[in-house]
């Protein structure tokens, strides 16, 4: 059977040659006579497997590699071994059939003409991606409105808040109808709404248009809105592939649940239950409780106290996440 | 390779560099006193060079301001289309904003030879011109279509080099952040380009006609529009030339497979 | 004024000097990009230009070598690299930071040009292989006087050009002023030709700008060539003062307008 999977990387791995220097003057005469060159090695032995259509986020700590790793992907960087292969190419040959079929967006660099207005740039990628002027029109529109951006297409770039331009960036990066979307901390540094916005934008174009979407981002918000699927980068290596519920329910397995008490004394037999306990305070009590026996312990606890109030949560993703980052 | 959009492409990169200039009026104008002042004062050098004496390395005045025009033309050409686009190269790297390039259905060698354009240049060349038709009439000299096909050959010629010259330099940037200081180098050997090689003492008339082409630049059209040149410069020009493009194309893309393996 | 403590320029100057050190490479390509001097000399003694001004091919030869090595050591570029700074919003924390912004340049420069002596040194090296029978030994008086007026002469360019830099708080190419500012420094300062040289209806009015004093005037005392010193030094002071006014001036309205209006 043919299978649907557009990307596909087998064993890819990058080193890179820096040249290190100590500090100070000393070190500043040693490096001029004499560079040492250290490798590198920024991604370790990687196997990815996209399907067509899915939204996969790269989650990492800053140098995990996440950043390698997608210019790889889109071919700006030649991976030292390994076989890479998206919707039948080989990404670092750029190959123009290639190029059409993709869009980088990247956080903290832009392409756009700092001193022309947004459109400007449009039309120019319009024309290098060959596309007619009477279809470009068309494209702008409907991304614009999508976007929700309209009046500030005319004004120079340099006066456009940074979500407008981000607006902008993506209309340009967007402008050929990409199948395959790659960004880079698209989020970065935009406020709240404007997060929200893209992402909700993201979503629908991904819907609409059945398109790929990779994404790195800081932003857990990004993550746990776009993916359900995602990828964990720790020091070049994968440490987890899959659905990002199940990442979840095997970071913490528990629920939190909190519960208010009428009298002290039911906190301190609560306590003695021997149960997990995350934190007591005055009368109220959180208690930690594995998700399959959540129901069975509610009963009891009904059945047994007199309670004010009563609260069951899962514990905040971006601690998981977090945790994750630094242990693993 | 669609000759049809890249022309469309072209076209587009030249009304969006105007545009941004255009912001900025005030700088045109200073640009244009900058030319107007630099051509004064080298026609100001000239003169002292002649104050004392009739002839230089064989060439009179009337004559050397050939050299003085041609030069003034081709250095309009680069200012109006290859140093602004080095410029852009080096934003480009520093800014991390070359990846956008790369992804693109377009040569890339294309795109950064061709970006940018700056209208500064415009006043020189028309400059040169005006001083180039005096020298016609001062010289008495008539050019026939043989004279004028050689003229606009060996120019092209010219151009061709400057060019490879200045996109060699540009690559350079790829691992030197700061290439200003080579483009100076550039510009400092360029500058004998404004005078006879024959004024230069034998080591330097080697040193200038093969570590550096400089007297292939502005002596050999010189020599045309005089009618003095010889068959065999006008073969080796072009000679010079091909191999000057050609090893800037390979340049590239040596230096872009380095960046797609080293950069970050 | 300008809060500067010994330890405060000590570290100053270590930091620039390894930031330097980082660009060997550019500062030795920077320094053959002064080269020209040597190609005009060239052309004078080939020509016998000189025969009528009376100035020996020895006397010349070395007078092209001092214009070398004064602008080698009187080279500003801190123009580019405010406009850079601004362009990129540096100079907000420059400004917040207790010691002028400008001192922190002036270090850049003197640690350049420190870097930059041995490729100076190596260059005139081989100037002497190939001109044996210019080598001289300055003494030491004329060798400290000289490097005083070339000091000087720095002193004058980098006031010059932080006036120009600080025409960045009003417009956002500044740098194309200092294009315009060089064309008259390259020709008027005595780099392409001595100022001795040139014909009188220019020699008349020139001594009255500061420009051959940038280049002309140390190039003769190091050369020694017959020049005025003592009055010399005296327009050099005259022109230092002059420009630091002014700049002082322009930096208060231009930081003025800075904290007002942000860039």
């Amino acid at each position: 059977m043919h299978s649907n999977k557009i990307i596909e990387l087998k064993d890819i791995s990058k080193s890179f040659f820096v040249a290190s220097k100590e500090p100070g003057l000393k070190g500043t005469l040693k490096h001029f006579f004499k560079r040492k060159y250290n490798e590198i090695k920024v991604v370790k032995n990687i196997n990815i497997e996209i399907k067509k259509g899915e939204i996969v986020g790269f989650l990492g700590a800053n140098g995990a590699g996440k950043t390698t790793i997608l210019k790889i992907l889109c071919g700006l960087l030649y991976p030292t071994n390994g076989f890479i292969s998206i919707a039948g190419y080989r990404p670092y040959e750029r190959k123009a059939e290639f190029l059409n079929k993709i869009s980088l967006i990247m956080g903290q660099k832009q392409q756009l003409i700092w001193d022309l207005p947004p459109i400007d740039s449009f039309y120019l990628n319009a024309a290098i991606y060959g596309i007619e002027k009477s279809e470009a029109k068309n494209r702008i529109k409907f991304l614009s409105e999508m976007l929700e951006i309209n009046k500030e297409l005319y004004l120079p770039v340099r006066k456009l808040s940074l979500g407008q331009r981000m607006k902008a960036e993506l209309l340009a990066a967007l402008i050929h109808n990409p199948n395959i979307l790659f960004l880079d901390e698209p989020t970065l540094g935009l406020d709240i709404n404007a997060q929200a916005n893209l992402r909700k934008f993201l979503q629908l174009y991904n819907k609409e248009t059945g398109s790929t979407i990779l994404l790195t981002s800081h932003y857990m918000k990004d993550i746990t809105y776009l993916c359900r699927r995602v990828i964990c980068i720790h020091e070049g290596v994968v440490t987890y592939d899959g659905n990002l519920e199940k990442l979840l329910t095997k970071l913490s397995p528990r629920k939190e649940l909190s519960i208010i008490c009428k009298s002290k004394k039911d906190i301190e037999s609560l306590k003695n239950l021997g149960l997990d306990i995350k934190n007591v305070e005055s009368n109220e009590i959180t208690l930690l409780i594995k998700k399959e026996d959540i129901k069975k312990t509610l009963k009891n606890i009904l059945n047994k106290y007199e309670l004010e109030d009563l609260q069951i949560s899962e514990p905040p993703v971006d601690e998981i996440i977090g945790k994750l980052l630094t242990n693993k | 390779m669609n000759i049809k959009k890249y022309i469309k492409v072209y076209k587009l990169f030249n009304y969006t560099s105007l545009s941004i200039e255009l912001e900025y009026q005030v700088n045109i104008f200073i640009d244009l006193l900058t030319a107007i002042f630099g051509l004064s004062g080298s026609i100001f050098l000239l003169s002292i060079f002649f104050s004392n004496t009739k002839d230089i390395g064989g060439w009179s005045f009337e004559q050397a301001l050939i050299i003085q025009a041609i030069y003034t033309i081709l250095n309009g050409i680069t200012n109006t289309w290859f140093s602004p686009n080095l410029t852009e190269i080096v934003k480009y790297i520093r800014e991390g904003t070359l990846d956008f390039v790369l992804i693109k259905p377009i040569d890339s060698q294309f795109w950064v030879s061709f970006k940018r354009i700056s209208p500064t240049g415009f006043i020189e060349i028309l400059l040169g011109f005006v001083i180039l038709i005096y020298c016609f009439n001062i010289n008495n000299i008539t050019l026939n279509i043989d004279s004028l096909f050689l003229l606009f050959l060996t120019i092209g010629c010219s151009i061709s080099i400057l060019y490879s010259l200045w996109f060699l330099i540009s690559t350079t940037t790829i691992w030197f952040v700061k290439t200003w200081n080579a483009t100076e180098v550039l510009r400092s050997f360029l500058y004998v380009g404004r005078f006879p090689l024959n004024s230069f003492s034998f080591p330097l008339r080697v040193f200038f006609s093969t570590v550096i082409p400089i007297t292939f630049i502005t002596a050999i059209p010189s020599e045309v529009i005089l009618g003095i040149s010889t068959f065999w410069k006008i073969i080796l020009e072009i000679l010079v030339s091909l191999t000057f493009i050609i090893s800037s194309r390979r340049f590239w893309i040596y230096a872009l497979k380095f960046y797609s393996s080293a950069s970050s | 004024m300008f809060n500067l403590t010994p330890y405060k320029i000590g570290t100053l100057l270590k930091t620039q000097y390894s930031n330097m050190m980082e660009y060997r490479v550019e500062i030795a390509l920077w320094a053959i990009s002064g080269v020209i001097p040597f190609f005009m000399l060239n052309i004078w003694t080939n020509n016998g230009l000189n025969d009528s001004l009376g100035i020996s091919n020895i006397m010349l030869s070395r007078y092209f070598l001092s214009a070398f090595f004064v602008r080698q050591f009187s080279v500003v570029w801190v123009v580019f690299t405010f406009e850079e700074d601004a362009l990129l919003g540096r100079i907000s924390p420059y400004l917040i930071q207790p010691i002028h912004p400008f001192f922190r340049y002036f270090a850049q420069h003197i640690a350049e040009q420190i870097t930059r002596f041995p490729f100076a040194l190596i260059i005139a090296l081989f100037f002497f292989i190939f001109n044996p029978e210019s080598l001289w030994f300055p003494s030491i008086g004329i060798f400290i006087l000289s490097l005083i007026s070339t000091f000087f002469s720095f002193l004058i360019q980098f006031l010059i050009q932080s006036i120009i830099a600080c025409f960045c708080f009003w417009t956002e190419k500044a740098s194309s002023f200092e294009k315009l500012i060089f064309i008259p420094t390259l020709f008027l300062s005595g780099l392409l030709a001595p100022v001795e040289s040139f014909p009188t209806f220019v020699k008349s009015w020139v001594y009255f700008t500061p420009f051959p004093y940038l280049i002309d005037f140390p190039a003769r005392i190091l050369s020694e060539n017959n020049v005025n010193i003592f009055s010399g030094l005296c327009v050099q002071i005259i022109w230092i003062i002059l420009f630091f006014i002014i700049f002082l001036k322009v930096w208060s309205q231009g930081s003025k307008k800075f904290t007002a209006m942000g860039l």
